[in-house]
């Protein structure tokens, strides 16, 4: 049986939040695009969710930050400092 | 011979800008950023030579440097911030004249503001999926919930953030 079927997309409560998040970040199955795409057409809260998301995201994607070339000497120096047996970083716990 | 320095620096350089992306949204100034970013590094390479190595880095290094900032960096992100307005400036363009550059100026310092009044899970589903380009699976790992709440979170914020370019687009139609 294939994923969209499985997952019983459409027989899910009525979610536009999650349609729309789903939809927008482009993880529905093909199948299952099609579907949300004729669902949409006479929906008005997912045409809605989906119009607010895609606009949020683009607006999201604006705000990329590419790290600095002295912040990438910074790390390289720490690391290398760190191999030949200074200290090892942040000591309080965390899931690695 | 390859030592285990050259190969955590060959396999984690390049999810720099996604860890430094990610520090951003969760501390309140660049240079708190940076030291995140740093200490993110310098625990993954103390994993990587215990010979704990993931088989994707970039949630790895997400995962870490969330760890890190729920941690070390709550006390430090609740406090006021010190940022100069200068520093959420965006840098000017070669060649952009300037009044684009004004309005360009304007528009990122706006986008950071309200990036930042977003709530922290929000802000982090954010950075991992539409900045840093994770699936909403790879994002619920992360961040430890479940993928429905990841979504939620999403669509959340990209709704709040909707309302800045809603906000702008009004304007200009003016």
């Amino acid at each position: 049986m294939m994923r969209w079927m499985r997952q019983g997309f459409w027989r899910r409560p009525h979610d536009p939040e999650r349609n729309a998040a789903e939809y927008v970040t482009g993880e529905l199955g093909r199948r299952a695009t099609r579907w949300f795409e004729a669902h949409l057409l006479h929906c008005e809260d997912c045409w809605r969710e989906v119009l607010l998301g895609r606009l949020g995201r683009r607006v999201a994607e604006e705000a990329r930050e590419p790290a600095s070339a002295g912040l990438r000497d910074r790390v390289r120096a720490a690391v290398q400092f760190t191999s030949e047996g200074g200290p090892a970083g942040p000591s309080e716990p965390s899931s690695t | 011979m390859a030592t285990d320095q050259d190969e955590f620096l060959r396999a984690t350089m390049g999810a720099m800008d996604l860890v430094f992306s990610l520090s951003r949204r969760l501390t309140n100034s660049r240079q708190d950023a940076e030291d995140l970013v740093q200490d993110t590094f310098l625990r993954a390479f103390r994993a990587w030579t215990d010979h704990r190595r993931p088989k994707k880095v970039e949630p790895w290094l997400a995962t870490i440097c969330l760890n890190l900032a729920r941690s070390g960096y709550r006390t430090r992100a609740r406090r006021p911030s010190e940022v100069p307005f200068e520093e959420w400036m965006v840098e000017p363009r070669p060649g952009e004249d300037p009044e684009s550059r004004a309005v360009g100026e304007i528009e990122r310092e706006k986008l950071y503001r309200a990036m930042r009044e977003l709530p922290e899970e929000q802000r982090v589903a954010i950075t991992l999926v539409d900045l840093s380009g994770f699936s909403t699976h790879e994002a619920a790992e992360a961040m430890g919930t479940p993928r429905g709440t990841v979504l939620s979170r999403l669509h959340r914020g990209r709704r709040a953030l909707a309302r800045l370019l809603g906000d702008r687009i009004e304007e200009v139609s003016r």
